[in-house]
């Protein structure tokens, strides 16, 4: 009884770089459609995605946090109902140097069969991390990627 | 009873040049860790991926293709017994445009359950795509790192 969705990603950046990118909001908002992550980004800190209108799109936890390697996030949509009530997902994000290039891991899974919420992220997290590696390796986000589920 | 690994990747490029990306040689060695993909390009022409060293890592034939749109290759390892005996899989390649970005999806399927072969791509594909985005996006591919070596080794 669970779904999940796992998407790998190389970069040719650091492990450091990388980090950055994912954990500071000013950096977020380019790849991320304009929104961005807000935590202390410390075990048991809250956790939440704040969106260009300043409405909370998901939120929860951080639960396991190792810098730069490792981060898990207790994560639930708040704005669709259907898929707030799924619960909580838990979403694990790994970098790991390889050669000159970072290997980006992310997992994000569900006790919940055929699940509407993991066929959401299946949908963004492809955009958001294609962005990411654009901009980490060119200077430049996909800016013109629509945040839609296609 | 089947078997599926998708992949989906952005890149700013245009259709033309990814479609380039993919079926020429020359390109292809360049992201591919030194493989290529030979083929005719034509619908019922063979198709095959010749390794860095030479060998024939995969065989097959092509089952559909629509210049710049869509490609699908019957496709079967040749070097690994567990894998070949699994059979031909279908690997779908589609490319969808839109503000100067691509949307290039793999699906790459099996009527296996559990399949080794399965396994076994979804580790070279993000590899191998996550390549060809820093190609047409920087002009350069990265080395092949250490780890992924093993890819090579079909």
């Amino acid at each position: 009884m669970s779904d999940r969705f796992v998407y790998v990603t190389y970069i040719r950046t650091t492990p450091e770089k990388a980090w950055n990118a994912l954990m500071q909001p000013e950096f977020n908002k380019l790849y991320w459609f304009g929104a961005f992550m807000e935590s202390e980004w410390k075990q048991g800190a809250p956790w939440k995605i704040v969106l260009p209108d300043g409405r909370i799109a998901d939120m929860g936890e951080i639960v396991e946090i190792e810098k730069p390697k490792k981060i898990v996030i207790k994560w639930r949509n708040e704005f669709m109902p259907e898929m707030k009530a799924e619960g909580w997902s838990r979403c694990t994000i790994e970098l790991e140097a390889a050669g000159d290039t970072v290997k980006l891991t992310v997992l994000h899974e569900i006790d919940k069969d055929d699940s509407k919420f993991i066929k959401a992220v299946s949908g963004g997290w492809p955009k958001i991390l294609s962005g990411l590696k654009s901009l980490l390796e060119t200077g430049k986000p996909l800016e013109d990627i629509k945040p839609g589920p296609k | 009873m089947s078997d599926r690994f998708v992949y989906v990747t952005f890149i700013r490029t245009t259709p033309e040049k990814l479609w380039d990306a993919l079926t020429k040689p020359e390109f292809t060695k360049l992201y591919w860790f030194g493989a290529s993909q030979i083929s005719e390009w034509k619908k019922g022409a063979s198709w095959q991926l010749a390794y860095a060293d030479g060998r024939i890592g995969d065989t097959g034939e092509i089952l559909e293709i629509e210049k710049p749109k869509r490609l699908v290759i019957k496709w079967r390892n040749e070097l690994q017994p567990e894998m070949k005996a699994e059979g031909y899989s279908r690997c779908a390649f589609d490319l969808d445009a839109a503000d100067g970005i691509v949307r290039l999806t793999v699906t790459h399927e099996i009527d296996a359950a559990d399949s080794k072969f399965i396994k076994g791509i979804s580790g070279g594909w993000p590899a191998v795509l996550s390549n060809l985005k820093s190609l047409l996006e920087t002009g350069n591919a990265f080395a092949v790192p250490a780890a992924l070596s093993s890819c090579n080794k079909g």
